[in-house]
């Protein structure tokens, strides 16, 4: 029996090995093992394209229901999970161990997290987004509407379809290729809090007041939205027409983003000289002529690629920025710059603070002493001081001469 | 055999748009591009033949084109079949993909596989086997009419089945298992007819007539959902996995088919209330499930709208259609439209009225709407008549059908006009071009007041509430304003008191852009329009006045680049040119210069020097000390530090004290001879 039950904990801890050595790390930061819980599993085919498309790009999905009493998040002190995908938006209480404290701990050791809501949100699923930042409307009778621009149908007359095409500029968040049909939402609103624009420690929380938003449905439509709709006075003659809404792709892209396949960034080899020199000095003097050099990467979803900005800045800050300068780049990763060390003494740092909209937060700091000149690093032959100079060897050479004069003239 | 649970995945995963219940839509081209998508073999076969089979069958019920895997299924089939160690399940499954692909499979195979089949049928313990390898009997019967597939002890075999029923209707998986599932249920049918048509000899009476009531039980369990559709659930997740509703409901329907039409008891549908048959179908519409024939015995007729969405203006027609749920065309019958709601109301007149029937695209027409409904949103009820009462006892209508319906138009704005007032005297007023291009500019100050009003009136002439009248005042920092325009009657009217608005306004004086909202759903012409701008000038903030809030940073703004910083260094004192300096130190050696010529003139002469050896010696020495002295003077001014200098200079003066002792005493004694002589 005591054998039994040691090659079961010896089998479990391999198991558990192969989990860790296969889930989120520095090395390889897009998410692997994520967790999706859904209040009915017919979710998760009325879904299927949103699932399927995370299946392909290699995520290990563990479809449960909400209130299955077998959901732990964590074991043993280790996450089991790297994403948590909530498509529960009427869960009261959620089964075993996980509540709101859970799922923000999850978040705060820098784990990703997809909210959906829609108008029968809990109160469970509206204080994990108020833990957020983020609040859903609290009336359960408010829709979304919008009288100016919404999915025309021949069915639905209240234009709580809403057509959106109004998409955040960002490369990051929704991928280079362009989304060219409208988004179709049907759900709540919400509003963020201006304070509250990225978790610190880089995890990535993703809330949508439609649970739609990620369904299969949507097909064809017709939007009739103001700039799209062709009218003459004040009858609409065309609109446009759609074969698929664009919730697919901006589902999918915005999934590539939280689970950080995109926009991960990591700095290294960080690293400051004089210019000229190769090897990092303890300490600089005032009026150093310097070099700074760091190596931005960004995650592609498999390997590092070299990250191509032009706004990379550095600061030499003590107390507040004393230089602040963009730095270039070789386009192979490599940011570099130089500039000469402000006639300011103490203790600086080197600062890079790089909060760009989707991407992670790289926040780089160095210290460094910074002395003044010393007694002797001062300037010796000062020409203006020649005629003092002058006159005090020119008293040296005539005293000699009169020691002679006056010891031996006769 | 009836439909797959592939194809249902793949239907339910292309649910289309609309809110299906009314509407019945057929198969399209995305259903076809979703199914290639969902079944997309892998380097030309599928994972396995279950999927092979899904993927099969759903080509094949969409009319797409199969992908060229047939060689490699086809040869995984043959293997199966003639393998003796495949299981009953790959068995059932190697079956079903061979009904499709018509593989070239052997008889010898075939009848090893029915041997395997049947031994299957005896030791089987678990629904599962029984399904599997039943099943399996069937399909060979289908496909090769040489070998026999009766089963010998079909009673009991029966009878085994039967023993894992439970009193609800529902069944167990296998006999050690408590758990009982409606999908179970759905499986033991179709198992059970499949065991009554391979059955050689006659079957027990009595036992089907058990089965028929464990039917009639098992439709107690039924759901229903808000709009009359009805289905089955299944709580239970087990080793085959979860059934959801439409796979649970779908192999309820599949077995109580197979079972009524295999065992002679048609009747056994009659038992069914005619509703529950009805909601089925209505849940398998919802989906988008066309279903075949022989599902249901009593056709539920569908009314359906094509749009429910009517425009007033552009005069649409209210258009009905009449289906059977399967999509195929209805009887002869008429519809009629019995009552018009709108909405709120519960009592509304009977109108009765009837809808002219399009014998060529199978509509029923209504040319006007009736009297009275103007835009807004109602609630129709229709009501079929079938015109053949022989029809009655096939079809079934469902009674009356309510269908909410909007009907949209054009909203005429009139007398739209932006007035500034002053106290009750005119200052300006303008005319505004609802909905169209306006640039109102005005300005005005605390003391005076706004006025915008406008009409609103529908295409009957009466008057409209829509469902946003807002005015939006936006302070050029993004401080926004919205004030709900009220009215009476037709007439919208909203004044604005700036006296009173100062403190609402957190005394920001400036521009502020004027906008108006007016929406509604049923307003095809909803609007929001810039107005243009008022330039307000507010009085001075007092100290104790609120904040304006602070508004939410612009996200590009706020993750741009920032302003380079350089330092600024201290700028070196300023020195006169070199020339200059250069200069000066010339004129410094004038004095010396001066000096040596007035030495020279003076005649100077060194007559005094010792003559004799030592003291000269010392002399020159002492000169000697003084000159290094000097030296060092001129070294510790080019390199020499103050320490090193020091320690020299303490060196050489001790010397120096010695030889110029010696030399000066020397001399002393001289002058002192000379003066005595």
């Amino acid at each position: 029996m005591a054998n039994f039950s040691i090659a079961t904990v010896f089998i479990a801890s391999i198991s558990l090995l192969f989990a860790l050595s296969n889930s989120f790390s520095l090395e390889n930061p897009t998410d692997r093992r994520i967790l999706v819980l859904v209040d009915d599993l017919a979710l998760k085919s009325s879904h299927s394209i949103f699932f399927s498309s995370l299946q392909t790009r290699g995520f290990e999905l563990d479809f449960k229901l909400s209130d299955d009493p077998k959901i732990a998040l964590q074991r043993y002190g280790q996450y089991l999970y790297d994403g948590l995908i909530l498509f529960s938006p009427t869960i009261e209480r959620f089964g075993g161990s996980l509540d709101v404290a859970a799922i923000l701990d999850f978040v705060d050791s820098g784990k990703d997290l997809i909210v959906a809501a829609d108008a029968s949100a809990s109160d469970l699923i509206r204080n994990i987004a108020a833990e957020c930042g983020v609040d859903f409307d609290e009336d359960s009778s408010a829709v979304v509407i919008d009288h100016g621009s919404y999915a025309v149908s021949g069915t639905e007359g209240d234009h709580t379809l809403i057509a959106a095409d109004d998409f955040i500029q960002s490369d990051v968040l929704l991928g280079t290729t362009k989304i060219e049909a409208p988004v179709l939402f049907k759900g709540i609103g919400h509003s963020l809090n201006p304070a509250n624009s990225l978790a610190r420690n880089n995890a990535r929380v993703l809330f949508s007041g439609s649970l739609d938003l990620f369904s299969n449905k949507y097909e064809i439509f017709c939007s009739s939205s103001n700039h799209q709709c062709k009218r003459q006075g004040a009858q609409i003659i065309t609109c446009n027409r759609y074969a698929k809404s664009g919730n697919q792709q901006f589902v999918t892209e915005l999934s590539k983003w939280v689970f950080h396949e995109r926009g991960h960034l990591k700095a290294v080899n960080v690293r400051h000289h004089r210019v000229g020199e190769t090897d990092e000095p303890a300490i600089y003097r005032i009026n150093d002529d310097l070099e700074y050099l760091v190596e931005i990467y960004e995650w592609s979803g498999s390997s590092w690629e070299p990250y191509v900005a032009n706004d990379v800045q550095i600061q030499f800050y003590m107390m507040s920025p004393y230089v602040l300068k963009t730095m270039s780049t070789d386009k192979k990763g490599l940011y570099r710059t130089s500039f000469k060390v402000p006639d300011v003494y103490g203790v600086f740092q080197f600062k890079v603070e790089y909060q760009r909209l989707g991407y992670t937060s790289l926040s780089l700091a160095k210290q460094i002493p910074v002395r003044p000149f010393r007694h002797n690093e001062y300037e010796r032959f000062i020409p203006t001081a020649f005629p003092y100079y002058g006159a005090s060897f020119s008293t040296m050479a005539a005293f000699f001469i009169f020691s002679f004069v006056y010891l031996y003239s006769k | 055999m009836a439909r797959s649970l592939g194809f249902i995945i793949v239907l339910l995963a292309v649910t289309s748009i609309c809110d299906a219940v009314a509407i019945f839509h057929p198969i399209s081209e995305s259903h076809r591009s979703a199914a290639l998508e969902l079944f997309s073999p892998a380097a030309g076969s599928f994972s396995g033949l279950e999927e092979a089979y899904e993927a099969l069958r759903t080509f094949e019920v969409l009319g797409i084109e199969k992908p060229d895997t047939k060689d490699h299924t086809c040869n995984s089939v043959v293997d199966t079949l003639s393998s003796s160690s495949s299981n009953l399940k790959d068995l059932y499954h190697s079956l079903r993909v061979n009904g499709l692909l018509k593989c070239k499979t052997s008889k010898e195979a075939l009848t090893g596989t029915v041997s395997r089949l049947k031994g299957g049928v005896k030791e089987a313990t678990t629904l599962l086997d029984y399904y599997y390898s039943v099943g399996g009997l069937l399909l060979v019967k289908d496909q090769s009419s040489e070998v026999d597939v009766l089963l010998g002890n079909a009673d009991g075999i029966l009878r085994s089945i039967k023993a894992l029923s439970q009193s609800d209707g529902r069944w167990r998986y296998s006999s050690n298992n408590p758990a009982s599932s409606t999908y179970a249920a759905g499986v033991a049918l179709e198992t059970l007819s499949g065991v009554i048509s391979l059955a050689a000899s006659a079957i027990d009476e009595n036992l089907i007539g058990t089965l028929k009531n464990d039917i009639v039980k098992l439709f107690d369990s039924i759901e229903k959902y808000d709009d009359g559709a009805y289905y089955f659930d299944d709580k239970v997740i087990d080793a085959s996995g979860h059934q959801g509703p439409l796979s649970a409901t779908s192999a309820v329907v599949r077995g109580l088919t197979t079972f009524a039409s295999t065992s002679g008891t048609l009747n056994v549908l009659y038992t069914i209330p005619e509703e529950k048959i009805l909601g089925l179908a209505r849940f398998f519409l919802g989906v988008g499930v066309p279903g075949n024939s022989k599902d249901l015995v009593s056709v539920p007729l569908i009314l359906s709208l094509p749009a429910t969405v009517l425009s007033l203006t552009s005069n649409d027609k209210l258009k009905v259609r009449v289906n059977t749920v399967l999509g195929s065309i209805a009887p002869p019958l008429s519809v009629k439209l019995m009552q018009v709601f709108s909405s709120g109301s519960k009592d509304a007149p009977v109108l009765k009225e009837e809808l002219k029937f399009d014998p060529k695209e199978a509509i029923h027409t209504m040319d006007a709407l009736p009297e009275g409904v103007d835009i807004g949103e109602y609630v129709f009820a229709f009501e079929i008549v079938l015109s053949d009462p022989e029809d009655k006892r096939k079809y079934a209508t469902g009674g009356r059908t309510k269908v909410p319906i909007h009907v949209t138009g054009v909203v005429g704005v009139d007398n739209a006009k932006l007035t500034l007032l002053e106290g009750d005297s005119v200052e300006s007023e303008k005319k505004l071009n609802l909905p169209g291009k306006n640039d109102v500019a005005l300005s005005a100050n605390h003391l005076q007041k706004l006025h915008l009003s406008f009409l609103l009136t529908t295409p009957l002439g009466k008057p409209f509430k829509p469902h946003q009248a807002l005015f939006k005042l936006r302070h050029e920092t993004g401080v926004e304003h919205i004030f709900v325009v009220g009215n009476s009657g037709k007439q919208f009217k909203i004044a604005l008191d700036f006296l009173g608005l100062v403190e609402k306004f957190f005394y920001l004086s400036g521009q502020y852009d004027i906008e108006l909202i007016v929406g509604d759903a049923a307003m095809e012409n909803s609007f929001l329009q810039p107005l243009g701008y008022v330039e307000l000038d507010l009085p001075k903030v007092p100290e104790k006045a609120t904040r304006p809030p602070s508004q939410a940073v612009d996200p590009y703004l706020r993750y741009g680049p920032k302003a380079e910083i350089n330092h600024i260094f201290r700028v070196p004192e300023k020195r006169p040119p070199q020339e200059v300096s250069f200069a000066f130190l010339g004129l410094v050696f004038v004095p010396f210069l001066v000096f040596l010529i007035g030495l020279l003139r003076l005649g100077v002469n060194l007559k005094n020097f010792p003559t004799s050896t030592v003291p000269a010696t010392f002399a020159i020495l002492f000169h000697g000390g003084i000159a290094a002295v000097l030296l060092l003077y001129v070294f510790f001014w080019l390199k020499l530090d103050l320490f090193t200098t020091l320690k020299a200079l303490g060196v050489i003066g001790i010397f120096l004290m010695f030889v110029g002792h010696s030399t000066l005493s020397h001399i002393a004694s001289v002058s002192v001879k000379v003066k005595s002589a």
